[in-house]
């Protein structure tokens, strides 16, 4: 099977250089062709998005943007449409992931950016959404308009399908023109996404382009970042900060990198009939793209003094991830994951010799494992592919005297607790640099207008241009109908 | 050497899903698998060629078991190739999509939704039986093994023409095992839960699936491979004093 990845818009005839990448799964091979410009061709590229988006994508209202997209996301999440179709049949051998986990996340995915989400998305963020179509009175007195950037980099990881869809629709909310790179590891779906977007509305062809370099390729990224407005990069703190010396000192910079998240659950949750429950859901947070999500859980904290204990909660959750095994399995890893899971296992068995509360569950097939802990020294990051730590705590304090020193990092906090246990403990979070308190179940989906690492979305893309009450009074004295 | 080496296993419908993972796991087993298949040749060639790799002896076989004449043929077929038959799986039935959102409701259904289920089910299994029980009992013994549902149990979403025709499997099948128990031929019945994925249950919602598994002990809808173990057991000597029984694979879901 051959795919095709990218979208460039008409440059001409001279021809575009292709490499193939190749992915297997089972014995089904995908070869992706994706496009590789040169950097001319790219400058010719930036210059068509940017004048484009200037004429077209800049003249349409946000209402006519946000029916747009909720058009192509009726497309995607109709399980009949040939896009949708080759996802589901595409993605899963490309990333690895499991089928079935595969199109229930993409269903779960593209409802967030239906209609009313996206209008949910723009209040979230701008409170009155018409200021990216013209200038509002504001509050303070005076006018301001929100303008978008002309031209949006995005540097796309590719660890959860679909990922590009967050920034590259909140830059064209913003009605900007978009570059996007694509990962090698998920070259094909921003592609697909911009030509249904073109198929929806033709006119927006030269509005946006997905393209491809080998990541780190010094010469491409610092002609695409010289001529862009802002920049918006995911990966690893490392190629974050490459990225970063890469940028012209006036060129803004939204990096998203590696991030550290946990669950918290509470005694009151630990009864016979609820903590299976949480047990469920807290495995199908660690068995959702195998942890492989800025959001997804590194490890557990269970609370003493309930009617199950947190080792009990423990061996639940072992099983549930045992069942989840069966119904959604792993993908295969690759060799280092495989020596990092041994080496981690391994460290961890050694350590239960001198730790006899401590326990290692797991199966044969080492597809999963789950570490009990009854007291913790330590916050470490999981090796992720469903690996986990249920370490038992007594007061909150605990946690966040641990957790302190990661500050920078942490993300998302799966949160199963009482209502006066969960505002008193996202008060604590949140002094701690947490980002997001969900409910377990949820930790990977959030819902849409998230704050993403605590940020805007669109606010943070866009710039404020206000007419002061000063301007507006004073042109009042030149009007020609002045009396 | 394994469990079912030098004996010849029969499986109905075992193309795809239940049937093709129970030829599997009889292969596994070292036996000589025939896989009875209705349509899909490419399938069926692909699982008696896994069947063949896994160590079993395999081969796929076409035959329309609502037939009497195809089933008959199919039976003399095996007969001239390997001389005997130890084990027949009545794994087929009419196809049935599992949707409980689009299901007929009761007063919907016509006599025909009915007889197709029953034709499917029941008159197969009885052609099937018809044909080997001479062969069986000349041989002094063999085992039948029939694939209803726990639905007969607990019909947890009411599919109507098929439960009903499983039900009328189960009765059938004890009474075949009254009347062949003094032959040494035994007749047992399995009785999955929702199994998924297979064609038939890819259109059951996670909602339901959530729903079942909440209220199943081992917390998880069954895989087509956790069928094929009892049914195994009842096929082989371990189980050499049970006939007439049905046994419930649905994780705990129906106890009995």
């Amino acid at each position: 099977m051959r795919e095709y990845a990218g979208y460039i818009p008409h440059i001409g005839d001279e021809p575009i250089e292709t490499r193939v990448l190749t992915f297997e799964k089972n014995g089904e091979r995908v070869e992706v062709e994706v496009p590789l410009l040169t950097v001319e061709q790219l400058n010719k590229v930036t210059e068509k998005v940017k004048q484009a988006s200037a004429q077209f994508l800049k003249s349409l209202s946000v209402t006519e943007i946000i029916n747009l997209l909720d058009r192509v996301m009726e497309q995607l999440l109709d399980r009949r449409h040939p896009y949708r179709q080759k996802a589901e049949q595409v993605l899963p051998i490309v990333t690895g992931y499991d089928e079935e986990m595969v199109r229930l996340g993409l269903t779960s995915y593209f409802k967030t950016f239906r209609k009313p989400q996206l209008q949910r998305f723009l209040v979230e963020d701008l409170e009155n959404p018409l200021l990216l179509d013209d200038f509002q009175p504001r509050p303070k007195g005076g006018l301001s308009k929100a303008v978008g950037p002309d031209v949006i980099v995005h540097v796309w990881a590719g660890n959860v399908p679909a990922l590009p869809l967050w920034s590259l629709i909140s830059g064209l909310l913003v009605k900007s023109g978009n570059i996007g790179k694509v990962s090698s590891a998920e070259p094909l779906f921003a592609g697909w996404f911009a030509r249904l977007l073109v198929e929806v509305e033709p006119k927006l062809a030269d509005c946006l382009a997905v393209v491809w370099w080998k990541g780190g390729d010094v010469e491409r990224e610092r002609a695409v970042f010289g001529q862009a407005d802002v920049v918006v990069g995911y990966g690893s703190n490392a190629s974050l900060e490459e990225m970063q010396r890469r940028l012209p000192v006036t060129t803004r910079f939204l990096p998203f990198g590696h991030k550290l998240s946990f669950g918290i659950v509470s005694r009151s949750c630990l009864d016979a009939r609820k903590a299976w429950h949480v047990a469920h859901q807290a495995a199908f947070d660690i068995v959702r793209y195998d942890q492989q999500g800025c959001y997804s859980p590194h490890l557990f904290y269970v609370q003493t003094g309930g009617i199950v204990s947190p080792k009990e909660f423990a061996r639940y959750v072992a099983h549930e991830l045992n069942c989840f095994a069966k119904r959604f399995p792993r993908r295969p890893l690759s060799l280092e994951e495989m020596a990092a899971q041994a080496s981690w296992r391994q460290r961890e068995e050694l350590d239960v010799l001198v730790n006899k509360e401590k326990e290692v569950l797991g199966n044969e097939a080492g597809d999963w494992t789950v570490v009990y802990e009854p007291e913790r020294r330590e916050f470490a990051a999981s090796c992720l592919n469903r690996v986990v730590k249920i370490v038992a705590f007594d007061d909150i304090s605990q946690i966040i005297s641990e957790i302190a020193p990661y500050r920078a990092f942490l993300q998302t906090v799966g949160v199963a607790a009482s209502p006066k246990e969960l505002f008193e403990w996202a008060e604590w979070l949140g002094k701690a640099g947490a980002t997001r308190v969900t409910a377990l179940g949820h930790m990977t989906s959030p819902e849409a207008g998230w704050h993403h690492d605590g940020r805007f979305n669109l606010r943070d893309l866009v710039q404020m241009v206000d007419i002061e009450s000063a301007a507006e009074a004073y042109a009042e004295q030149f009007a020609p109908y002045v009396d | 050497m394994g469990m079912f080496s030098g004996k010849v296993i029969v499986v109905t419908g075992a193309s795809r899903g239940i049937g093709a993972a129970i030829a599997r796991a009889f292969a596994r087993e070292h036996g000589t698998v025939i896989v009875n298949y209705l349509q899909n040749q490419q399938a069926a060639e692909q699982v008696a060629a896994a069947c063949a790799e896994l160590g079993g002896d395999a081969w796929a076989v076409q035959a329309d078991v609502t037939s009497e004449s195809a089933v008959k043929q199919l039976i003399e077929q095996v007969m001239m190739e390997t001389g005997k038959i130890d084990v027949i799986v009545n794994n087929a039935f009419a196809p049935y999509t599992f949707d409980p959102d689009e299901r007929k409701l009761a007063w919907e259904l016509a006599w025909e939704d009915y007889q197709a289920q029953i034709d499917g089910a029941l008159r197969s299994t009885y052609y099937m039986c018809q044909a080997v029980i001479p062969i069986m009992k000349k041989q002094g013994g063999g085992s039948i093994v029939n694939i209803v549902t726990d639905l007969v149990a607990r019909p947890v979403v009411p599919y109507h023409d098929y439960t009903t025709a499983k039900a009328a499997l189960v009765g059938y099948s004890r009474n075949l095992a009254a009347e062949l128990g003094p032959f040494g031929i035994r007749v047992n019945c399995v009785a999955p839960g929702l199994v998924y994925p297979t064609d038939a249950s890819r259109r059951t919602k996670e909602e339901v699936k959530e729903m079942l598994i909440a209220q199943t002990p081992l917390r998880r809808i069954a895989t087509p491979e956790d069928v094929a173990g009892p049914v195994l057991f009842l096929a082989s000597d371990w189980s050499r004093f049970m006939t007439g029984q049905t046994l419930f694979v649905d994780g705990g879901l129906i106890m009995r």
